[in-house]
């Protein structure tokens, strides 16, 4: 039977994914040389970016040099498993995958083959509106994990690289080692997604997750995750029957629009590459492709690499070189004390305790470090005497309102401002006192930002005016090390005079002189008469143009909510 | 080892005696004269002095050495600087012993005759148109010549306990993970250990007590406690049970060689030790199961040898691509025994072979663990023959690859099965007039060398094999 196009009733994206997550311990995975993925890492440093200058013996894989677990790095994965609601296996071992390249230095790598150290998982993907946007009122998709395993980086030749090759900066081909044993997590879903926005959202999740849980970085830029998703489709016929097409790998995407433009364009594709060469899944036909976002004419499609049929035989055997891991429950109970919350019982939570808003929420959790930030924040400004649930609401007032449009200008996140959490509590609690009116408390927020960002200019500068693909974030984020799960003590007590101090020798302080506020209250009644006159009727929005009114005559150095109540005060009293 | 007289004294007597008779053996293939020397000035003025001091070594070319070439006799890493220093012989020379020079063996460690060398074979002290056995035959030919009384040599399938019996000297293959394998260029991970080769069982143990331990940077190396290796060796052998197998006492061993290993039983129910009958039947298998692991070991194991970082790279022609570059470096790189046996490997570990091949042979290797111990559980150490035959001629066997192979019938199950065991001269075949010296090798549990070792020197006390020298 030869279907056409005209023959097509319905078609299914079927989608499972694998993703690569660059663990960020501070030394590779089986060896002391310094892992480029670890936080503390400089990529702008020169010296720790120069080529092979994170090696040694074994990550060179020298004769005789030998492997040594990295602890660190178990730990990491197993944290990553259990938040993943992952089994964690009670015995995994070491398997060489063996290929030559010259990325590749011991033509084989250490990887996980029958035993991988995390298996049958699973996590709720939320649902998303059309923008994208997180929605926890849409129905989850409960998405299984088949595995999680451990394995090392290779290495990157350099002529493959922007600027290498001929004509480019560097000349020739270099084989650089520096990324070459990073321990990478590779996680491996069912092939359950049924839509590009569902995997993207799954994609946005994970990453989230692995940061909150201080297993990586997620510099997309830097290659900390990487993902690649397994596409096909089941088309069903008319007459009632389907056939599935072949199964498209596309290899190494490290951003989120990659991932989504990927499978949009083999959603697209691959209906029409069945009509032509009628190939169905089967053994042998699946496909590895690569992602070209300048193909056709700039809107990107998949590229063949390979075909199974000359796909390696990578020869899989236990390292003999390595001992297995015994994984007991007293470890396994020890990194489960560590999980931190994550982050969609962050979000659910910020909705409940702060009365938050779904958009004010998601923007909250959307980056660990933006999260950790506003936590921080509002913990100090309880520590300053404002009500927890008050606290929550006026920190994410500020940080989304100051806080966010300052970022946006400047091309960083909230917490890379230069303001601090408490500082930022400290100007919520002059809010709070009635000492600092609104947009003097924005002015505040600008100063003290303003304060540590001249002294980052220069180097800010200098990252981002680079070529866009290696723009990363400059000012260091929290350190994962430090990345605790909950707020510790907050000394914000220490830090409010000195905002207190700004704010007055600016003016910014709202003047509580009685008198001179009895004055402006006394000026705005008497220009805005009949606005006077409906407030003692009982219309008490007329009260808006009174209070602006007073306000003006402040010269803005008084607070809307104290001149509001005195005028008030002054109408219904008599 | 003699301990007395001063460090710049014996180095300069070893080197003398290696220049005297190298041309004659060609077990080295680098000498440190200059550096020897010097050291042993420095040794002679330090006030600190380990338990090996001034002594002279030798060490395979497999042994990573922070100076001077590791070859592993190959053309492959003819030109090699490691840039550090394996952790055995680091451990030697804390302990004061000064390196004269790096040994010969076959390339890569694979090979029962020392010929297949890119620095061509060495010849038996005792007879130099035969072979010194391999692969350490270098070391075993140093130590049998009087240039150095230890070197150390690397035994993965026999090849420190094969060469020790067909030179006539003592050598130590001890329990999987004894020694530290860090710095050894890689043959079989997992049957690989350093051993000593010496003339005495003593400075067997000295050497033992200083290169044992666990080291972090090989995780396969043992925690396990060493004892005291010298304190028991005089303790005398009465009432322990020996282990005789059945299948050692094949028709297909040489009749000398049968001739000395009845000496050496009766030598042992002489001293008060009771000899034991008892099947190991899958001893037959062991070189099956060998050929297998080992070469898939290896072809893993050599793949790094790809001509990008380091070692041979081959020129190459307009036209050719990274799969010349790979194929034509390997090709040029490596001696014929070790592609055999890298084809060998990559066949063994293909999808759809891995299952029949390698699987089998961890089935047999688990089975002839349980054969040991099922034998231990009732004897202190078992008795065999080092080896089927003495010293064969050079080039007698190059041609005959599974001939060659069938030579190690009696050491590679040892390996397979993770156990310390030794080689101590027993006697003397005699063949075309010249006296070939034959070994007996010991067997004993995990971690029990101390026992071995003492085993072995009330043999040697009884029988005082040791003694006796080549004329070089």
């Amino acid at each position: 039977m030869s279907y056409t196009a005209a023959d097509i009733d319905r078609i299914k994206l079927i989608v499972g994914m694998e993703v690569h997550v660059e663990l960020a311990t501070r030394t590779k995975m089986f060896s002391r040389a310094p892992s480029p993925a670890c936080p503390e890492f400089d990529p702008h440093d020169n010296a720790s970016v120069t080529p092979n200058t994170l090696i040694d013996a074994t990550v060179l894989a020298l004769p005789g040099a030998l492997p040594v677990m990295n602890k660190a790095a178990v730990d990491m994965a197993i944290k990553v498993g259990l938040a993943l609601q992952c089994q964690i296996a009670p015995i995994t071992k070491w398997d060489r995958k063996s290929y030559f390249y010259p990325d590749l230095p011991k033509a084989y790598q250490i990887s996980q083959y029958d035993l991988p150290i995390c298996f049958d998982g699973s996590t709720d993907v939320p649902a998303v509106d059309d923008k994208g946007q997180v929605d926890l009122e849409g129905e989850p998709t409960r998405i299984g994990i088949l595995r999680a395993h451990l394995e090392e980086d290779a290495g990157k030749l350099l002529h493959e690289a922007p600027g290498g090759g001929a004509g480019g900066a560097i000349d020739g081909s270099i084989a650089d080692y520096n990324r070459a044993g990073t321990p990478l997590l590779e996680i491996v879903t069912q092939p359950e997604f049924t839509s590009s926005a569902q995997v993207v959202s799954f994609c946005k999740q994970l990453r989230n997750i692995c940061r909150f849980l201080g297993v990586t970085e997620g510099i997309m830029q830097r290659g900390h995750m990487r993902f690649e998703p397994n596409i096909n489709l089941q088309i069903t016929m008319k007459d009632g029957k389907f056939i599935k097409t072949p199964i498209v790998e596309v290899k190494n995407l490290n951003s989120f629009k990659s991932v989504q433009a990927a499978i949009e364009y083999e959603f697209q594709e691959q209906p029409r590459r069945y009509f032509t060469e009628r190939r169905e899944m089967g053994p042998g036909t699946k496909q590895t492709r690569g992602w070209d976002d300048r193909a056709e004419g700039g809107r990107g499609a998949t590229v063949l690499q390979r075909e199974k049929e000359d796909a390696h035989d990578y020869r899989y055997f236990p390292d003999p070189d390595l001992v297995p891991v015994v994984v007991n429950d007293e470890w396994k109970e020890r990194i489960r004390a560590t999980i931190p919350e994550l982050p969609l019982a962050r979000f659910a939570r910020f909705m409940d305790e702060f009365a938050l808003g779904k958009k004010e929420a998601a923007a909250l959790i959307d980056e660990r470090d933006v999260c950790l930030f506003y936590e921080r924040t509002f913990a100090a400004m309880e520590s300053l005497g404002i009500d927890h649930a008050r606290a929550g609401k006026l920190a994410a007032n500020i940080l989304l309102q100051s806080g966010a449009k300052r970022a946006n200008e400047q091309h960083v996140e909230i917490h890379q401002l230069g303001i601090s959490p408490e500082q930022v509590a400290s100007i919520g609690k002059l809010r709070e006192d009635g000492k600092l009116n609104n947009q003097n408390a924005d002015e505040l927020f600008g100063l003290l930002c303003k304060d540590i960002h001249h002294r980052d200019t220069e180097t800010q500068r200098g990252h981002t005016d680079s070529d866009s693909s290696q723009a990363a974030p400059s000012s260091p984020s929290t350190p994962l090390s430090s990345l605790c799960l909950c707020v510790s003590v907050v000394n914000a007590s220490s830090v409010f005079p000195s905002v207190e101090q700004l704010a007055k020798d600016r003016s910014m302080l709202t003047v509580r002189d009685d008198a001179a506020m009895s004055k402006w209250v006394d000026q705005a009644i008497a220009e805005n008469a009949q606005a006077a006159a409906d407030v003692k009727a009982g219309k008490l929005a007329a009260v808006g143009r009174l209070v602006g009114a007073a306000m003006k005559h402040s010269g803005g150095s008084g607070d809307a909510k104290t001149l509001r109540e005195a005028i008030l005060a002054r109408l219904t009293a008599g | 080892m003699s301990r007395a007289g001063n460090a710049p004294e014996l180095v300069r007597a070893s080197i003398d005696r290696l220049k005297s008779v190298n041309p004659r053996l060609n077990a080295f293939v680098e000498v440190f004269e200059s550096r020897a020397l010097a050291d042993a000035q420095a040794s002679a003025i330090n006030s600190k002095r380990g338990p090996l001091a001034g002594i002279p070594i030798a060490l395979k070319d497999n042994l990573c050495l922070a100076y001077g070439k590791t070859t592993c006799a190959s053309n492959m890493l003819r030109n090699y600087e490691s840039p550090y220093t394996a952790t055995a012989v680091q451990k030697l020379i804390d302990a004061g012993a000064i390196i004269v020079g790096k040994t010969n063996m076959d390339e890569f460690a694979m090979g029962s005759s020392c010929e297949h060398s890119c620095f061509g074979p060495t010849f038996n002290p005792w007879d130099v148109s035969r072979i010194p056995g391999g692969s350490s035959g270098g070391s075993a030919a140093a130590v049998a010549a009087g240039i150095v009384p230890l070197a150390l040599g690397s035994d993965t399938g026999g090849s420190v306990r094969q060469p020790a019996s067909h030179c006539g000297i003592v050598g130590v293959k001890p329990t999987y993970g004894r020694v530290s394998r860090y710095g050894l260029v890689a043959y079989a991970s997992s049957l690989d250990q350093i051993g000593t080769l010496t003339r005495t069982v003593e400075d067997a143990a000295l050497a033992l007590s200083v290169i044992c331990g666990h080291d972090p940077l090989d995780t396969t190396s043992s925690q396990e406690p060493l004892p005291d290796l010298l304190g028991p060796l005089n303790t005398p052998v009465e009432g322990l049970k020996l282990a005789v197998p059945r299948q050692a006492r094949s028709d297909a061993n040489h009749p000398d060689v049968a001739r000395v290993f009845d000496e050496a039983i009766a030598t042992y129910k002489q001293l008060g030790a009771t000899i034991v009958d008892v099947d190991l039947p899958l001893l037959d298998h062991g070189i099956a199961a060998y050929y297998i692991v080992a070469p898939a070991e290896a072809s893993s194991n050599l793949a790094r040898f790809d001509g990008i970082r380091y070692g041979h790279r081959a020129k190459l022609e307009q036209g050719d691509d990274l799969f010349d570059l790979y194929c034509k470096s390997r090709s040029e790189g490596f001696g014929p025994e070790v592609q055999r046996r890298i084809m060998l490997g990559t066949h063994v570990l293909s999808s759809g072979y891995y299952d029949a091949y390698y699987n089998t042979a961890l089935k047999v290797r688990r089975r002839i663990k349980q054969d040991f111990d099922r034998v231990f559980a009732d004897c202190h150490a078992v008795l065999m023959p080092a080896s089927p035959s003495p010293a064969w001629k050079v080039g007698e066997k190059l041609s005959d690859p599974l001939a060659m192979y069938l030579e190690d019938i009696y050491t590679v199950t040892i390996n397979l099965a993770g156990l310390p065991a030794m080689s101590i001269p027993a006697g003397f075949a005699s063949v075309e007039g010249k006296q070939l010296p034959v070994g007996v090798q010991l067997v004993s549990p995990a971690f029990d060398e101390a026992r071995m070792l003492r085993i072995a020197r009330q043999f040697e006390r009884a029988t005082d094999q040791s003694a006796r020298t080549p004329n070089v």
